[in-house]
């Protein structure tokens, strides 16, 4: 995927705006990944994504929401109030939200199950969208309930190759969401993801001696070296938070 | 011969460290809330600082209603409270006081701690841990040893004053190796008289 390069050889970076990350990757994603952020329910990935997006919005990136599951209108009810957040950001178009199920039906798509055309039309789209509002902050929460419309995996690699190919071109960082249960093995409901995926960030759930703990590992990145430690996160009205993960405290083969 | 008061000498050694330092202050169960005054009242807002107080001994709640006894301001004053979520404190929450679950989780007192100070950045702060022995109670050295390297290190690197408490009565040997380890300064209330 065509990338920019700083003149020595470092990668132009995507500042997130969330402090501990930007230290974690040595000064933010490389512009243009696609990342999959990983994680069972309650670990904190949309408000991981709402705070990239409303940073990048802050610092004059244009910023898209793409919600599958929920309908934006109850997500904002229910995201943290950060501090930091400033209505004028969504009024000037900064920071847009968009439901897919409206996009869906715009394109026509009515039945559940995606064919080869439409997964292309939806890839298509979505890259237009990028294109025509000049995003350069992209999440799509979630690319799992995307993908179990797609289904084949085939068809997934082809969607998922296409749209990060596009947006990596113009320069658009990208977040996709991904569901995965507390007990499973690996980073995505149909293992594709994470093997086309620049970046992987995990956040979970560790239970130690009772006391449940939010964490985030970042286990890979493209285009960086980074921390591949475990840390501790915090959702606060001043965005989030990480310290790492005391190691006196672990527990054998814990979260 | 002319008795100092441990308010008073509380503030006076406190006031001759220079900023970004960390204090072990060992004292008396006695000299808890005299020692206490000392630092905040006499110390902390005579020279504007901001106030993080991370408390398992006793909850939050007891402390504020101390401090608003001795009519001490708490506009600048913050507790990070570890301690009345595990004992079901059935206490109204003061606007001041964020609560951890329990004591057990350092990361969260961390989280806390970083919390309050980056809503004030430009303000000097002083972060006061109540105490070690009451975190000792119920964590291990290893993992105390290591909240407490990471903690002190990173308020250093603020600027920031941090305060120890350490319970003489109940102190071990583990606990003044590890204070030993993270202090700058260790302040012993009532070692000497001034005249």
């Amino acid at each position: 995927m065509p990338t920019k390069e700083h003149a020595d050889g470092e990668r132009e970076r995507c500042v997130t705006g969330i402090d501990a990350i930007d230290h974690i990757l040595n000064g933010g994603i490389p512009r243009g990944n696609t990342v999959l952020i990983s994680g069972s329910v309650g670990t904190g990935k949309t408000s991981i994504c709402i705070e990239f997006l409303i940073r990048g919005a802050i610092n004059g990136e244009n910023s898209l929401y793409l919600s599958v599951t929920e309908p934006t209108d109850k997500l904002l009810q229910n995201v943290i109030p950060f501090d930091f957040f400033d209505d004028r950001l969504a009024r000037q178009g900064k920071l847009q939200f968009l439901d897919l199920p409206k996009m869906y039906e715009k394109l026509g798509i009515d039945k559940e199950d995606l064919d080869f055309d439409q997964t292309r039309l939806l890839a298509d789209t979505i890259a237009s969208l990028v294109e025509e509002q000049k995003i350069k902050r992209l999440v799509l929460d979630s690319v799992t309930s995307v993908c179990y419309r797609i289904r084949e995996q085939e068809r997934i690699r082809d969607f998922l190759l296409r749209l990060g190919t596009v947006l990596s071109a113009k320069g658009c960082t990208t977040l996709l969401v991904s569901e995965i249960r507390s007990s499973e093995e690996g980073y995505s409901q149909w293992g594709v993801e994470e093997a086309l995926a620049d970046g992987v960030i995990v956040t979970g759930n560790l239970e130690r001696r009772g006391d449940l703990l939010r964490t985030l590992q970042i286990v890979k990145m493209r285009g960086t070296t980074h921390s591949r430690a475990k840390y501790v996160l915090d959702l606060t009205t001043s965005g989030v938070l990480l310290v790492p993960l005391l190691k006196g405290g672990s527990v054998a083969g814990g979260g | 011969m002319v008795e100092v008061s441990v308010t008073a000498e509380v503030a006076e050694k406190l006031r001759a460290l220079p900023e970004s330092s960390a204090i072990s202050m060992r004292l008396k169960s006695d000299q808890y809330f005299d020692a206490i005054q000392g630092m905040i009242d006499r110390f902390a807002i005579k020279k504007d600082l901001e106030v993080v107080y991370v408390t398992s001994t006793i909850p939050s709640q007891s402390i504020i209603n101390a401090l608003e006894v001795l009519e001490i301001p708490m506009e600048h004053i913050w507790f990070v409270d570890c301690i009345s979520q595990i004992m079901m404190s059935q206490e109204k929450r003061h606007p001041h006081a964020i609560i951890v679950e329990s004591p057990t989780m350092l990361e969260n007192i961390m989280l806390k701690v970083e919390f309050l100070l980056r809503r004030v950045p430009d303000r000097n702060a002083l972060v006061v841990l109540d105490s070690i022995n009451s975190l000792a109670i119920h964590n291990n050295t290893k993992i105390l040893s290591e909240f407490l390297h990471i903690l002190v290190n990173n308020l250093r690197s603020r600027g920031a004053y941090t305060v120890i408490f350490s319970m003489q009565e109940y102190e071990t040997e583990e606990i003044r190796n590890m204070l030993v380890l993270v202090s700058d300064e260790t302040i012993e209330l009532g070692a000497y008289s001034g005249s």
